[in-house]
């Protein structure tokens, strides 16, 4: 029988007794140290899991700790001297763990797993959480979410009432309202604001937003009309829910990762928050896709839309905000999409 | 509340500062410091670390409870003063439980933020009166499960004191701008401090408020340089650079691309700041106003080195796509733990077995509990 070197607690004080810990053919786990013997039955004691080299403090059930730096002869004994008896899982577990994480085979295939599920969470994961949340988001609450959102950005000032006049604003009204059956988005809604810079969004629930500025900005109608075609895309395809519940998935994934805020608040700007942007990207391009597909079908040219992005890219100055940092697709290069759409829809088998 | 985080707590949850509560010193001589000795290899902890995500991805977040466990156990087994290491004894399905119960909270919160700001800062404010219950428990959960040579730590605030140094404080630091809290800072470190014990001895605390408006006076100073400076030097130089590029001031438009990288980056300086300086002049402070018995602590942490540590691990952890983090961690923890030094005064012969255990402290009292684990 082997004995291996242990350190002995009593429970009660600080003192250190060295000593000796063996397992007996009769599944008995003895201790003996300065003449002091303790008797236990095995299986009553939970040996820790093995961790790397680190120390294993034994807790007995009367309290009592011993303690064994001697890992690789306490794995021999405990796993060598099994009279039978089925080990409790948590142990196989364990020592499947320690199996994995003090080996390069282990560490290699944990990297391989982590980065598969990253890929395929990102890829295809966190797109189909979306759909899941539109499918379960009611339009009512939808609309409730986004009226809040309305009422939260008038009652702070940040949107005031439109100036435009009533008559070109039951125009513009007007020209909506066809757009929306044409679409085939009836629960869209127009709103007109002043804002101070030109800009318009669409809100959760259907609210398209347009400010005075835009108006203002357009050279021609048919550049309203392209914006506001651009709008309803969001609309459509609900981009708002989507984007949030994309959002929040890739940050539990982010959490899961780290297992930690602190580290990734250093780094600033997050990994998520770069897949983040690409996804906003990658609805902004939906939406100037359903764009180009209603003014092509309106017999409208769809370089109007990005005549009037690459002039309000101009105003606004954020043509020089690098790609990767942006939630938005560079005007040229959206100017350049729906040009070659517009090249592409004009074939005469669309 | 970003600034005290986890690491201001002693054992708190935050990694950058893993320390352990101090045990007892085994110095040969009265008059010796003795130094706590950090064994993590960082390949080791990087195989750990990388076999803890892929089973947590895997297991859909359940296995976040074992994985917690398992660094833990390595980390204290890793930690030395003198002959003898830290032992970790927490109970992952109650860490799971604790978990469980913090992750229905966010989801109600995210919830409610989503419908509306409203019903999110209602259900914050029903919140309240238990965040003193979780820091309670989530101290003496912590605590509890921290031993050193068999012997358990422990701690036995009342909700009472946390109501007064938690919620209470907060509502008086917004109510004087600020002013306060330094002040609450220090009751804060004082209650829990004051509170904890090891085995049958408890800690003592001799800080004093001086200190802590001294940290937020040089915390304010500096942020306010660098916020207000830096947008000021970043529009000098944007003009400069239009007007260097020949374009008219009156009709072009600003680079506002260029802008918003240059606030970005304003943003992580003062991150890094208040990380660097800030959490860790708090930590070192009060450390080293701790007592233990005989036994005091000295931590004295360079601001140059945290800023270091801090700065490069960002650009390593972005560079490396997050692999670097476990490496990180363990460059932080090796030099905090590092410099951290136990005196004993009084009789060196005592320390062999001079300490006890505190009646009813150990085993099957915790086994119920929720393993709650945030730091406020």
């Amino acid at each position: 029988m082997k004995a291996i070197a242990c350190r002995y607690y009593d429970g009660d004080s600080s003192r250190q007794r060295p000593g000796t810990l063996e397992i007996t053919g009769r599944g008995q786990l003895v201790i003996d140290c300065e003449g002091l013997e303790e008797r236990l039955v095995y299986r009553d004691v939970r040996i820790p899991n093995r961790i790397a080299d680190t120390p294993r403090f034994i807790h007995l059930p009367d309290g009592a700790v011993c303690e064994v730096r001697d890992n690789d002869t306490l794995d021999e004994l405990s796993t060598s001297l099994q009279p039978g008896a089925p080990e409790p899982r948590s142990e196989r577990f364990g020592r499947f763990v320690h199996r994995l994480d003090s080996t390069w085979r282990g560490a290699a295939a944990a990297l391989t797993v982590t980065a598969a599920i990253l890929y395929s969470f990102t890829r295809w994961g966190t797109p189909a959480v979306a759909d899941l949340a539109v499918a379960a988001t009611p339009m009512e609450v939808e609309s409730l979410v986004g009226d809040n959102g309305l009422n939260l950005l008038r009652q702070t000032r940040i949107l005031e009432a439109s100036e435009l006049g009533p008559d070109r604003r039951n125009d513009l009204l007007a020209v909506f309202e066809s757009m929306k059956r044409e679409a085939g988005v009836e629960h869209a809604d127009l709103q007109f604001y002043s804002f101070g810079a030109p800009n318009a969004f669409a809100l959760p629930g259907g609210t398209v937003v347009i400010t005075d500025e835009l108006v203002a900005l357009a050279e021609h109608d048919e550049e309203i009309i392209a914006v506001l075609a651009h709008e309803l895309g969001h609309v459509d395809g609900r981009h708002v829910i989507r984007s949030v519940a994309q959002r929040s998935s890739l940050l539990a994934l982010w959490t899961a990762v780290t297992g930690d805020v602190s580290v990734a608040a250093l780094s600033v700007l997050g990994p998520d928050q770069l897949i983040a942007q690409s996804y906003s990207r990658s609805f902004e391009r939906a939406a100037d896709e359903f764009a180009a597909d209603y003014l092509f079908r309106a017999g409208i040219p769809p370089s109007r839309l990005g005549d009037i992005l690459e002039r309000l890219e101009r105003v606004s100055g954020t043509g020089n905000f690098p790609t990767w940092l942006s939630s938005h697709p560079a005007a040229t290069e959206r100017a350049r999409k729906a040009a070659e759409r517009t090249g592409r829809s004009a074939e005469p088998d669309e | 509340m970003s600034e005290d985080a986890g690491a201001v707590v002693p054992g708190g949850d935050s990694p950058a500062t893993p320390l352990e509560p101090p045990g007892e010193s085994e110095a040969p001589t009265s008059s010796q410091a003795q130094r706590l000795r950090c064994t993590v290899d960082g390949w080791e902890y990087f195989r750990i670390w990388i076999v803890n995500v892929a089973l947590t991805l895997l297991t859909l977040g359940i296995y976040s409870a074992w994985a917690k466990v398992r660094a833990r156990r390595f980390f204290y087994g890793n930690i030395w003063l003198g002959d003898d290491t830290f032992d970790y004894t927490a109970n992952p399905i109650a860490i799971l439980r604790g978990r469980i119960l913090v992750a229905t909270v966010l989801v109600l919160l995210w919830f409610a933020q989503i419908l509306s700001l409203w019903y999110y800062y209602s259900i914050l404010l029903l919140l309240m009166p238990l965040v003193p219950w979780v820091v309670v428990r989530a101290r003496s959960f912590q605590m509890r499960n921290s031993r050193y040579r068999s012997i358990a730590f422990d701690f036995q605030g009342r909700y009472r004191d946390a109501a007064v140094w938690y919620p209470l404080s907060w509502a008086a630091s917004v109510a004087t701008l600020g002013l306060a809290r330094p002040f609450t800072v220090f009751g804060r470190d004082r209650f829990l401090v004051s509170q904890s014990s090891f085995g049958n001895k408890p800690f003592g605390f001799v800080g004093k408020p001086g200190p802590y408006y001294g940290m937020y006076v040089i915390t304010a100073v500096v942020l306010g340089v660098l916020y207000f400076g830096g947008v000021l030097a970043l529009i000098l130089v944007l003009a400069v650079r239009a007007v260097a590029s020949g374009s008219d001031p009156e009709t072009s438009t600003p680079d506002m691309g260029a802008f918003l990288l240059g606030a970005l980056a304003i943003g992580g300086l003062a991150v890094l700041f208040i990380a660097a300086y800030l959490r860790t002049r708090l930590l070192c402070y009060r450390w080293s106003s701790s007592q233990l018995g005989d036994t005091e602590f000295l931590l004295d942490l360079s601001f140059p080195t945290m800023l270091w540590l801090y700065a490069s691990n960002a650009v390593a952890i972005a560079a490396t796509f997050g692999l670097f983090i476990p490496f990180a961690r363990i460059r932080v923890l090796r030099y905090v733990v590092g410099e951290f030094r136990v005196f004993r005064r009084g009789d060196p012969n005592a320390f062999e077995a001079g300490d006890r255990q505190r009646i009813g402290a150990t085993g099957a009292e915790a086994a119920g509990e929720f393993g709650l684990e945030i730091g406020i």
